[in-house]
């Protein structure tokens, strides 16, 4: 055929149903181009939404790297003229950028230091040997330790202790699934939920925060955010243990052996080291930083601060650091909110908000519960397809357009993006556990969805009944 | 000749591996057997990485080094590999990353020549074709999938003969089901079908289905070809022209007691991708292993 060998056609037909989300964006984006922009729309307004839709195929199809998806949002951004060269780059660095990229390079920084073994200890102190009490334990700490140090970070320390207790109970993978599934759940879902604890428990809460000064909608500090956020993460615990001890019956009630074989296990690292403590202080120090000094130098700056210590004191090499971290998502996300800067600045955030608030009307008459419910609801599903950050970063500008108190829209919206507990690609601890290769696909909606709707009604909860009063 | 066997866990691969190398060693081929564990979202994979790399410091493998555990452990019981220099155990720290979606550990051959085992992680159809490419694989050996799209991208895709173990029982006496027509690919099947019915010591049923009931010359020629080169050959053979309708007289033919070996269909990749092919529902209908010669 035209002169083509099969090879060659196999070859072409290959890549096209690999890369059909690829063609399928371009196909939209010349159509949607092509078509008038609406009147109470500019046509900048216009043009930024087409690369929303075209970054939302992309990094949901996951067909081209994730680092090209950012550079093309970014030529994108110029091509069609929305903005000059110089403010797309402005736009594309960010404190919250620098907080991404700290928080990632000191995630590698304190894995590294082999803590994860001191956590072990402490937290079989704590527990005993009741399955119960483990998963108790595994949740709570992975909420508080996340809401602090990040989500990955926790799950990559929490993973060996799951996995030892695991295959410390029994070789045979089927005989223990269901304590397997309850434990590595423990992990990712306390994880998630913890994230929502701090601004520096995720970087999607650094975006908002961002937008939220950016916009001159306000400020909120370390401790302003822990106000709002911590309760609800305190409630989540108690009833995401029992719901996964609903969802899961473990097959063991009591893992004496595996804790003892544990204990042995994680002894025999011996005493704290001077680096592990000094790990530790630094970390204090970053907190204290952010606490107390990011309203002066920015969350993303005291990040960077810890990892300039980490490197300096000998903690970590450059290497190491280098070879760990995900640029591809740090250039994804510079470049996502470069985008819900553009939306904002050419009115398609506004134009989006009014469309959505006009279409739901229809259904819902309250037009509080209505920008709430719009902003929570998107927000929990698409978080589950897209990374939570991105979320935000494209929600974010839409949810502070819609009116009402945006501090309560915009917490709200970026504690949702924490409900990612629907879909193994929703967070990289949904990935982390598994990558063990000991929960299936469908676990995570046997517990997700329950967990999922009570968050939402928990959120609603709370943010009518208790943050008003924090305004 | 480098063969590749896909394996997925011990539960249900074990027929597959030992198909495999079974086929394998008739070749005297070179082994590499391979495990693809999931894909990693892109917005995970350093995250995930990280995490792989704490289980080593607490002597925990990760995905998969189990399955090629076993894998190993089958290889040394039927002597396939000499294992003395690591007594007989797997040693994981030999596991070499050779990209960040693969590593690889080599083992010096018994019966065949080298056997290489590998680890990835991706889409399945994506790291079968890299590592074809990679390792220039003559027969790719892999246990039959539900999902019909699968048989189709590996027949479709693949550059290498394809071998889909399907419903394969060590217990069972099987016979060899050779497809002949005046494809090009026939004889390359041919002779396949030969060395794997030497080495099996099975009878070969050589058979010529024509819609119609009058035989083109064409399809007289390669059935009087197949019997001279079976008889040639030395093995116990019957040669058939029947007609009828191709899938369902494979279909009966083969049962669950036959291996089928046919060639691929020399169709435009094009239209296959639309009508499908004969080795495609071949593979997907008859309820037996089918090696599918490109």
């Amino acid at each position: 055929m035209l002169g083509f060998s099969n090879q060659t056609i196999a070859d072409l037909l290959y890549w096209v149903t690999r890369k059909k989300w690829l063609i399928a964006a371009f196909a939209i984006s010349i159509f949607l181009f092509y078509i008038p922009s609406p009147e109470t729309l500019s046509p900048e307004g216009h043009r930024t939404l087409i690369i929303v839709v075209i970054a939302l195929i992309l990094i949901i199809g996951e067909v081209i790297p994730l680092p090209a998806v950012a550079i093309l949002i970014l030529i994108l951004e110029v091509v069609f003229g929305i903005d000059t060269p110089n403010g797309v780059a402005t736009s594309f660095m960010s404190d919250a950028v620098f907080f991404i990229m700290g928080s990632l390079m000191m995630a590698v920084a304190i894995v590294s230091q082999g803590l994860d073994k001191r956590l072990a200890l402490g937290i079989i102190k704590l527990t005993g040997n009741k399955t119960w009490r483990i998963v108790f334990g595994f949740v709570a700490i992975s909420s508080i330790l996340s809401s602090f140090i990040g989500e990955h970070t926790v799950a990559a320390m929490m993973l060996p202790v799951a996995l030892t207790l695991i295959r410390n109970t029994s070789d045979d993978q089927k005989a223990v699934h269901r304590l397997s599934t309850i434990l590595l759940f423990s992990i990712a879902y306390g994880c998630a939920m913890g994230s929502i604890g701090t601004p520096s428990g995720g970087g999607r809460n650094v975006i908002m925060i961002g937008y939220i000064s950016e916009f001159g909608l306000g400020n909120i500090s370390y401790l302003e955010w822990i106000k709002y956020a911590y309760p609800m993460l305190l409630l989540e615990i108690p009833i995401a243990v029992a719901l996964l001890w609903m969802t899961f019956k473990p097959e063991q009630r009591i893992l004496d052996s595996a804790v003892r074989k544990l204990k042995v296990k994680v002894t025999k690292a011996g005493e704290m080291t001077g680096n592990q403590m000094m790990a530790i202080g630094i970390f204090i120090l970053v907190f204290l930083g952010w606490v107390f000094l990011s309203p002066y130098l920015g969350l993303g700056i005291v990040a960077l601060i810890g990892v300039f210590l980490y490197l300096s004191f000998g903690l970590i090499e450059w290497q190491d650091i280098n070879r760990n971290t995900n640029w591809g998502v740090i250039l994804l996300f510079g470049a996502a909110i470069s985008l819900g800067i553009q939306m904002k600045e050419t009115g398609a955030a506004e134009w989006v908000a009014t469309q959505s608030i006009n279409g739901m009307s229809m259904v819902i008459d309250d037009l509080g519960f209505m920008q709430w419910f719009i902003s929570v609801f998107l927000t929990g599903i698409l978080t589950n397809f897209l990374s939570n950050a991105a979320t935000v970063a494209v929600l974010g500008p839409v949810v502070l357009d819609m009116g009402g108190n945006p501090i309560i829209l915009g917490i709200s919206t970026s504690i949702a993006s924490a409900f990612a507990y629907l879909t193994i690609v929703a967070s990289p601890t949904c990935m982390i556990i598994h990558s063990s290769g000991l929960v299936k696909s469908s676990d995570y909606l046997k517990a997700g969805w329950k967990l999922f709707v009570i968050s939402i009604i928990l959120l609603f909860l709370i943010s009518n009944l208790y943050w008003p009063y924090l305004s | 000749m480098k063969f590749l066997i896909a394996i997925g866990s011990k539960e249900y691969s074990g027929p597959t591996l030992e198909l495999g190398m079974r086929v394998a060693k008739a070749f005297n081929a070179a082994v590499d057997i391979v495990y693809v564990g999931d894909k990693i979202s892109a917005f995970s994979t350093s995250e995930v990485i990280l995490a792989q790399e704490n289980l080593e410091n607490w002597e925990l493998d990760r995905q998969g080094v189990d399955v090629l555990q076993w894998a190993f452990e089958y290889l040394v019981e039927n002597k396939y590999i000499h294992s003395e220099s690591d007594g007989g155990e797997f040693n994981t720290d030999k596991l070499v990353q050779t990209d960040d979606d693969r590593c690889e550990v080599h083992l010096e051959g018994r019966m065949t020549q080298e056997v290489g085992l590998i680890l990835r992680n991706g889409d399945i159809i994506q790291q079968l074709r890299d590592e074809v490419k990679r390792s220039n694989i003559d027969v790719t050996i892999i246990g039959a999938s539900k999902k019909r799209r699968m048989i189709h991208d590996l027949i479709q895709y693949i550059d290498s003969s394809i071998f889909v173990v399907k419903n394969y029982d060590r217990d069972r006496d099987y016979k060899l089901l050779l497809a002949v027509n005046d494809a090009p690919n026939t004889k390359k099947a041919l002779k396949y079908g030969v060395r794997v019915a030497e080495a099996f010591e099975l009878d070969v049923n050589a058979i010529t289905i024509s819609d119609s009931k009058e035989f083109r010359s064409d399809y007289r020629n390669a059935s009087k070809w197949a019997d001279k080169f079976l008889r040639r050959a030395g093995v116990d053979h019957s040669v058939n022209l029947v007609h009828g309708k191709f899938i369902s007289l494979m279909n009966e033919t083969a049962g669950d007691d036959h291996i089928i070996v046919m060639g691929n269909s020399t169709k435009s990749p094009l239209t296959k991708f639309f009508t499908g092919s004969k080795p495609l529902t071949v593979c997907e209908e008859c309820n037996c292993p089918a090696l599918i010669v490109k």
